[in-house]
This record gives C-alpha cells, structure tokens and sequence, in this order.
C-alpha cells in the first residue's frame, strides 16, 4: 500500500504538504500530473520528462485498452516498461472517455456499454473489468470506475442515480481490487460525485469515507466541465474539507495555474489536465506573467527565451521567443520544446507551493503569485472569493486591484 | 578559418581527411544532417545534443518570411549557432540561401537575383542581399549563392551558360572584400559535362584588371573557396540520377580542372549505396543524410552496417524496419540488430533532474531502451514521439556508417570488394521506406489533423 505522510500545513489556508511513497518512488505532494494519454506525453521520451523533475505522470486506460492493448502491455510487463518510465504512473479507469468521445455509450448498473471502436459490436466496461484492464497496465494508483455525468446535467435525479451507482461500482472495485493480490502495488482511489448539488456531494462523501479502509486515496470527480467557477470552488472546498487527512485528494481535471493554487489552498494534493501540454502545441508558453502565445506577430524578433529564470532546457539553452514563434506549429520540436517549459511551468507552481506551505509562507506565496500573474489583466473574482473562504484576502491593502467575473482565466 | 586536411596529399578517390574548425574535429566521410526551418525535424535541442553529428545544413530561405530576416539580428558573435540552439564548440553549421532538396519548380532567376521560396510566396534575393545575411548570421560555412535554374528542364545552352556567368559573378562577390568566408561553391553547368569542366575552370583560370583587384590577394576564385558541392536534386530532374555512371562522369568532369586538395560535398543522395558509391568513384567527403532523416520520419528504423560483417551474409536484406508492420506489436527488441548507443536504444541516465522544492530528491531511474513495440504502438497512435525516437536512432545508425567507412579505407582494405558485398546484402531500391511512407500516410489521414472534421462529414 501507498505511505502517505502529511508534513505540514498551512498555518492560515488548509493548504499541505505531504510526501506519497509508492511502488516507483516518491512524490512529494501537492503535485500537478502531465497527462501521457497514449503512453507518451506527446513528443517527450521518460528521459526528458525525467529530468524535468517530474515524478508522477498519467495514462489513459480507455486509449491503452484499445492500443496497444492489454494482452502486449502484459508481455511487455507493464506499462511502465512498455514505456520506459520508472517513476509514478496512475491510470484513469476509462469511464471519462466512454462518456465524452463515444456517441453510444449507455450506462446500466452492470458498466458501460458502448460500441467498439474496433469491431462495432456492443462491449461492456463493468468496474471489474476496468480494475483487471487497470491491473494489466499497472499504474501505481488506479481509479475506480464511476459513473459519470457532466457537471451541466440539469437533470438533478440522473445526478444522483449516478452518485449512487459510483458508490456501488466503488464496491465492486474495492472487492475486485483486494481478491487480485495487486493490492499490495497498486493502490485504489476512489472518485467522490454528486454533480455540483452539494447535498448529493455530502451523502456521496459519507458513502465513501465509511470504505476508507479500502482506498489509498480520493479523487473529486465530475467537476471541470465548463461549470461556474464560483460553484466549482465551493464543492472542491466542501470535498476537502470532509475526505479525511490521512488520505491525498486528488482533484481531477485541473490544469490553470490559478485552479491549481486554489485547489491546494482548499486541501487539494493532486492534480491532472491536458491542457499544459496541449496549449504548448498549439504555441501558447506558460509565464508566471501570464502566458505568451508564441504565434503573435510582437515576438517575431523577441530574442529573450520564455522566461529568462525558467530551467527547463527550453529556457535554460536560451532558446528565443523569437526562435519559437518561427517554428510553433510547423515543427514538432518546437512542440517539444514548449510542451517541455509548460511541464516545468506546472511543477514550479505546485513545487513554489510546496517550499511555501513548508516555509510557512503559502498565503504571501499565493498574493505573490496573483500580483505577478494578473496585476494587468484583474484578479479573478471566484479566485478572490475561494480563497477569502479559506482566510486569504487577495485584495488586502490595495484597494486599485481590478477584479474579474466570469472564469476569469488570463489569455493571450 | 575552416581548414581540411587529407589523409593522403594526392589521393583522389576515395579519400579521408580532417575538417578543424575551432575545437571541432570531423573526420572524413562523414555525414551532415539538415534542417527544416532551422531544426533537425523531430529533434528538440536537448535531443539533438545527444545526436553526434557535428555538422548540420541550413537553408535560410525560410528566415526570409520577415524582413529583415529574424537571425540577422540575433545578438552576440555566432548569431546563427545562437538562434537555433548549436553549440559553436560542438557543431559547424553550413549556410545555402535556398533548401538544396527543394526540387519544387520556382520562377525564374534573374540577372541579379535568384527567386527563394517561403511558405509567404518567393522572395527576390540579390547578391548584395545574401552577402548581407551572411556577414550579419556568421554561419560556420557559406553556400555562394548560385544560379541554379528551377524553371521547367530542359535548358538550352543560352540558360547553361548564364547560369554559369551568373555562379562564378556571384561568387566573386562574396569573396570581395574581408572579412575572409568559407565559402562552398555549387558545381554547375547541370547535364552537361562540357559545361561542368567549362565552370571549374573559370574558377582555377588566373584573375586579371579590376577582377584582380576585387578579390585582391586572391590569384583566382579557387584560392578564395574551401570547397565544392554537388546538388543531386536539379540534376534528378534532368537524368535518371540511380544511373550511377552517369552521375560520377557528371561529377568528375567538374573536378577534373581542380585540385583534389579541396573538400567534396554531395547534397541529396538517396540510399547508404549511392555514398559508397561516391566515395569510391569520385572521393566525395561529405554526404547529407536526409534520406535516413526521411526514413525515420515515415517510421523506419534503419538497421545495417558497413563493412558487412564476413558470418552475416544474406541476399538482398531490407535496409531497416518498417515499425508499422502488424508483427513488431509483439516485438520488444531494440531498434536494430546492430548494437546501436543511440538515445533510443541506450538512453542516458538521467543524473541532475530539475528539482522544485525543498522536498525534491531527484534518484535517477535505469534506463532501458525503446522497442519495436513501443515504436510500433506510437506509430499507429499518431504520436510525434515515435519520430524523435527514429531519428535519434538513424542518425547513429548512419554515424556508425561512416566510422566503418573510415575505419576500412584506414586499414587499407579492398573498398572495391566492401561496396560489392554492401550491395550484395542490402536492398537498394529502398522498397521498405516505400512501404512504410504508404503505411504512414494512411495513419496520417485516419488520425491526423483535422480527422475530428473529416468524421463530422
């Protein structure tokens, strides 16, 4: 089982630092994880990502399961060997894809029914065999099948029907999970529900705090999907003020630096998205001034790298923004390179975090952090209001700072 | 100043020698990687440092999409090596105003100007604007500008001979004044091998009155050039280049008036046996290797040695692996056969990790090597990985390449009977980079950009 050890916390925020041990190393937590959807993070070997720091990645189980497949990650033994990554992995339990990239899937109590992709014919994901599918690629932490709807449902008893089924489909995982003897390496988290109505959210909590026991860690599902910021605070708030201390909260689908820092000030150890590394495709670099979209005309001739103090190998070797705006999108390694500086961006938050909360310092590291990031643009609201929540006034002391409705997000 | 030794003072073919340039030792053969845009595709610079090819090519047309061309105002004293990430201690970069593999039809040159091509239209550059860039980026070696006519072959003797008048007038120009370039010039005078020797010699032919004197102390434009190279593609478009004979007698006919003193460059061969070839018959010392670049970009990994080793013989075997055949799922062995020390197949070990926090102990992982399978999977999942990963492999491969090629012309074996037993082995017509560029485009259409759009119709 995982060793999971709190090492400080916040004196002002609920804020931590804690070190999780697992099977290939250590992570020290809060920490962001770069998404490697099909077994890479996309043009990066493990090398690379190794030495930017990283100790923690995950996999889609979804797109392993179709490619390459369960039967050659077995003879390769495992995923981590298939692609000669030896530190953290975790893997989804596939259920998100089914939802959100097949048009067919119907949902009953037995699992997931959808159509496969390869043959057509109607297949079922049940949480068994998402646990054996997850069992075969051998993340050190799995993800309990769960049953999920978008976080805009306005259909309240759907909501609940799928909160309900995710608690019992976390049964069959937990009961399938401790017959396989894979439980002493791998390690189960389960995904609390309960859509953005926070009574559905409390019973969900209680279900699944009772199976404690059985689980290595909690995951806050169902969130990210395009609702209100101020809503989506308030239930990772109500999340991690309840799921207890000695278990990491992991709050999926979290990638702005700002969601980020929020989530951890709230409670939140750990965090996936896309979007640090998909945004680097598309030519747009993460700045602790807000992020630089490399394709603008204005840094034709810039000859200063993303950002001068960055040491991701981008930054470090110098190279210019000029440099990257006259090869994004044409040229694979500037992916590569882009993608490379937002994964070190990412980790500097989370680490910058880390050293804070340590230092006693998170609250002074978050004021830091905002006026840097969005003293031109305005503060976000909901950020202001969240963290107000948790005893840190944003606005305190300076009465000019502009604030923002909506998502709030800065961009370029 | 670039200087280039050979191993032997007359040897005319085939030949080594020793390219110096500042810390920079290249032995000869030796293989030069290109560039697209001013990166070895698929490469980030981490990547391309554990590449060990010294030597790289950059066409700088693309750079003329912004006037002034961005590079030419890069700051500090190797603007070019700074731009694109090169260690001026580690790589010599070579610079031609137009992407020598480039076959496309281009309008016409002009009296002062060639027409470059950019992904923004074609630009005009003259002599005068060239020698600009030049002074302004301070790449290691020039490429003088030539006048290579790109409009529809064939080409009267009137476009011939212009050609060569406007080659030789634009080279003196770069010659003029100080300070002093490498300079390489492309041999020209196309299919015709009259006109060929007509080029070299204006080169060697003494300089009189005001020539004389713009090139001052130079005797003739040879004094001024370390160099020639020999561009495959307009010839291609012209003759059936895989006509080894006739392409050598092409060649030849340029250096018959030259001294054999000075460095040979080949630009777009096709296959590892067109470069023994060369070698063999005409001494070439320095081959592109976009080819295995190419190879890797379509999923190949290259997998073959030379000299062939005596207890390995076998017909007529594939240069390489096409990684997206449907067996190498199951294939969890390294790139090659051939033990290879490529970043592929022996990554480093990754000894400093950036650390982010106080709490950050960095304990390095042993590193094992890709497999076909790994490849194979990421081929067919569309992921760019796949590509760095070849290409890092291929480079290595065709780096050992040339070491076996040096090593047997340093021992003084039977190159003759080496090439013979090559051939023997491996396939030429290159059928497994045919198939794999098939397979490639395939997936590329099913998965590539823009599929999500192409399902929704």
């Amino acid at each position: 089982m995982a060793k999971f050890e709190v090492l400080a916390k916040c004196h002002t925020t609920r804020a931590r630092v804690s070190r999780l041990t697992l099977s290939h190393g250590i992570t020290p937590l809060p920490t962001f994880m770069p998404v490697a959807t099909q077994a890479a993070i996309k043009g990066l070997t493990a090398q690379q990502m190794e030495s930017l720091g990283v100790t923690l990645i995950l996999n889609n189980t979804y797109h392993l399961n179709l490619r390459p497949g369960v039967q050659i990650l077995g003879e390769a033994g495992g995923a981590h060997k298939f692609q000669g990554w030896h530190k953290n992995l975790l893997t989804d339990s596939g259920g998100f894809q089914l939802v959100s990239l097949s048009k067919f899937t119907k949902i009953t109590e037995q699992g997931a029914l959808f159509e496969s992709p390869f043959t057509g014919e109607p297949t079922m994901l049940t949480p068994e065999e998402s646990m054996s599918i997850q069992h075969a690629i051998g993340g050190d932490i799995i993800m309990q099948l769960d049953d999920v709807v978008s976080s805009m449902t306005p259909d309240r008893a759907r909501v609940e029907e799928a909160m309900e089924r995710s608690v019992r489909w976390l049964d069959r995982c937990i009961t399938y999970h401790n017959n396989s003897g894979k439980q002493t390496t791998q390690n189960l988290f389960a995904i609390v529900q309960g859509g953005l109505d926070s009574e559905l959210r409390d019973r969900c909590l209680t279900q699944m705090i009772e199976r404690k026991n059985d689980v290595a860690g909690f995951a806050i599902g169902g969130l990210s999907g395009g609702e209100e910021k101020d809503v989506f605070w308030r239930i990772v708030k109500q999340c991690a003020e309840r799921l207890p201390d000695d278990r990491p909260r992991y709050c999926m689908g979290i990638g702005f630096a700002e969601d980020l820092l929020v989530c951890v000030a709230l409670g939140v150890d750990m965090a996936d998205c896309v979007f640090p590394t998909r945004t680097a495709r598309f030519g747009v670099a993460l700045t602790h001034r807000g992020p630089v979209n490399l394709r603008l005309a204005k840094y034709a001739y810039d000859f200063e790298p993303i950002d001068p103090d960055c040491p991701c190998p981008t930054c470090s070797a110098g190279t210019s923004r000029a440099m990257l705006y006259h090869v994004i999108t044409r040229e694979t390694a500037a992916a590569h390179a882009v993608t490379m500086h937002n994964i070190v961006f990412q980790a500097r938050v989370m680490g910058g975090a880390r050293d804070a909360i340590l230092n006693g310092t998170f609250p002074d590291y978050l004021r830091t952090f905002f006026a840097n990031y969005f003293a031109d643009f305005g503060y976000p609201q909901w950020c202001v209001n969240a963290l107000r929540s948790v005893g840190v006034d944003l606005l305190e002391g300076d009465s000019k700072i502009k604030v923002n409705k909506g998502t709030g997000a800065k961009w370029e | 100043m670039l200087s280039f030794t050979l191993a032997a003072p007359c040897a005319r073919r085939p030949r080594t020698g020793t390219v110096r340039l500042r810390g920079v030792i290249e032995k000869t053969p030796a293989a030069m990687a290109t560039t697209s845009r001013g990166v070895v595709p698929h490469l980030s610079r981490d990547q391309y440092n554990r590449a060990h090819i010294p030597w790289v090519h950059i066409p700088f047309e693309s750079f003329l999409e912004n006037n002034p061309p961005v590079p030419t105002l890069q700051p500090g004293p190797f603007p070019l090596h700074t731009f694109l990430g090169f260690d001026p201690d580690a790589h010599i970069l070579s610079l031609s105003l137009r992407d020598p593999a480039d076959g496309r039809e281009t309008p016409a040159n002009g009296a002062q100007y060639v027409a470059a091509s950019t992904s923004r239209g074609v630009r005009r550059v003259t002599v005068a604007d060239w020698r600009g860039h030049v002074h302004a980026c301070k790449p290691d070696i020039v490429v003088a500008m030539p006048d290579i006519p790109w409009t529809n072959p064939p080409f009267s003797q009137k476009r011939t001979t212009k050609s060569i008048e406007r080659t030789v007038s634009w080279l003196a120009h770069l010659l003029a004044p100080d300070p002093p370039l490498n300079i390489l010039v492309h041999m020209a005078g196309g299919v015709n091998e009259r006109a060929r020797r007509a080029f070299a010699q204006s080169l060697v032919e003494p300089l009189d009155g005001l020539e004389a004197a713009a090139v001052k102390p130079l005797k003739c434009l040879d004094d001024g050039i370390i160099g020639y190279t020999f561009d495959l593609v307009p010839l291609r478009r012209e003759i059936d280049v895989e006509d080894a004979d006739k392409v050598s007698a092409l060649l030849q006919s340029s250096l018959e008036p030259l001294p054999p003193t000075k460095l040979r460059v080949v630009i777009s061969v096709v296959s590892p046996h067109q470069i023994l070839r060369l070698i063999r018959d005409v001494g070439i010392d320095l081959f592109d290797v976009k080819w295995a670049q190419d190879a890797a970009n379509v999923g190949v990994s290259l997998d073959f040695v030379f000299p062939v080793p005596q207890d390995d013989s076998q017909q007529g075997r594939d240069l390489g692996h096409n990684l997206y055949r449907s067996h190498y799922a199951h294939d969890f062995a390294s790139l090659s056969t051939a033990a290879c020390t490529c970043n592929a197949c022996a990554p480093v070990v990754i000894k400093n990790a950036i650390s982010h926090s106080q709490l950050d102990a960095h304990i390095a992982s042993a590193p094992s090597g890709y497999t076909r399978a790994y490849i194979h999977h990421l081929l067919h999942t569309h992921e760019m990985g796949a590509h760095a990963l070849l290409v890092l492999h291929n480079l290595a491969v065709v780096d050992k390449f040339f070491d076996g090629i040096r090593a047997v012309l340093a021992r003084g074996d039977d190159f003759t009977a080496h090439v013979a037993a090559f051939a023997a082995q491996y396939d030429e017509s290159l059928a497994i980079v045919n198939e794999a560029r098939t397979m490639w485009k395939e997936v590329d259409v099913a998965r590539g950009k823009g599929r999500i759009a192409r399902e929704r119709d």
